[in-house]
């Protein structure tokens, strides 16, 4: 059989490039996080878990842009730079209400919120319409996914909490662990079909 | 489902980008297809009938047939 694979075609130059960029992304994702992370030891759960949202957004689209650059191919037709936009993009919504009141007023920060909430949605869906058929499979796999396991999960938080048995989470809290179980879905629902 | 998609590629000499093209997919779906990890719509099964010129049932078979 003398089938073709697109991996097998890449010029050595560009493994290595790429290989070398992903490594700077890793590193510097790592470096900013550690920071972050031990430049506020007091701050809630919920904010270190939205930061690390965003880290990890943010890191996927950083190596969605590099793929991009380097293995045009390996990404649904249209979707690449609208995949791009949607993660920077949810990186911004969890970055903002933690970071943007340092410089400007709780109603202005909310009113950006809101316009980047709606240039996202904008871009999701635009990316499904431009996603094909198997893609769009995976992203409504992801959504079945991730609500069956959230309203399970939430079903027991809210029996647990009316019984007195824990403490309430914010919705900080809960958008932030929302957005973990999104994460993981896509993984699982990319990787069945070979994404991943 | 099993399905001759590779056979019928390798045929002609296409890559899995040239059969993407060909078919309006990414080159992910026609990886996808061809290691049986997706199974196609029936418009696309259709499209893939055209574009080999075969009918569906001899590039398509029930595993479990």
């Amino acid at each position: 059989m003398t089938s073709r694979s697109e991996s097998s075609t890449q010029p050595l130059a560009v493994k290595i490039i790429g290989c070398l960029a992903l490594g700077a992304v890793g590193a510097l994702m790592g470096y900013g996080l550690s920071n972050a992370l031990e430049g506020n030891v007091d701050a809630p759960w919920s904010d270190s878990l939205a930061l690390a949202m965003a880290v990890a957004v943010l890191t996927i689209a950083g190596l969605s842009a590099i793929t991009l650059a380097l293995r045009p191919s390996t990404i649904p037709r249209g979707c690449g730079v609208l995949q791009i936009i949607v993660f920077l993009l949810a990186g911004l919504l969890f970055l903002a209400p933690m970071y943007a009141p340092v410089f400007a007023a709780p109603d202005i920060v909310f009113g950006g919120v809101v316009l980047i909430l709606a240039v996202q949605t904008v871009a999701n869906v635009m990316l499904w319409r431009a996603a094909d058929e198997m893609l769009r499979q995976v992203m409504s796999e992801t959504g079945a996914m991730a609500f069956w396991a959230l309203q399970t999960a939430l079903f027991l938080y809210a029996a647990a909490e009316r019984l007195g048995l824990i403490d309430t989470i914010s919705g900080w809290g809960l958008i932030g662990i929302v957005m973990a179980v999104y994460l993981i879905a896509s993984i699982v629902a990319a990787a069945r079909r070979g994404i991943a | 489902m099993n399905n001759r998609l590779k056979v019928l590629r390798a045929g002609r000499d296409w890559s899995q980008a040239d059969l993407a093209a060909a078919l309006g997919v990414s080159r992910q779906t026609v990886n996808a297809l061809e290691t049986g990890r997706y199974d196609p719509s029936l418009p696309l099964a259709f499209k893939i009938a055209r574009v080999f010129e075969q009918p569906i049932e001899s590039i398509f078979s029930d595993a479990g047939a």
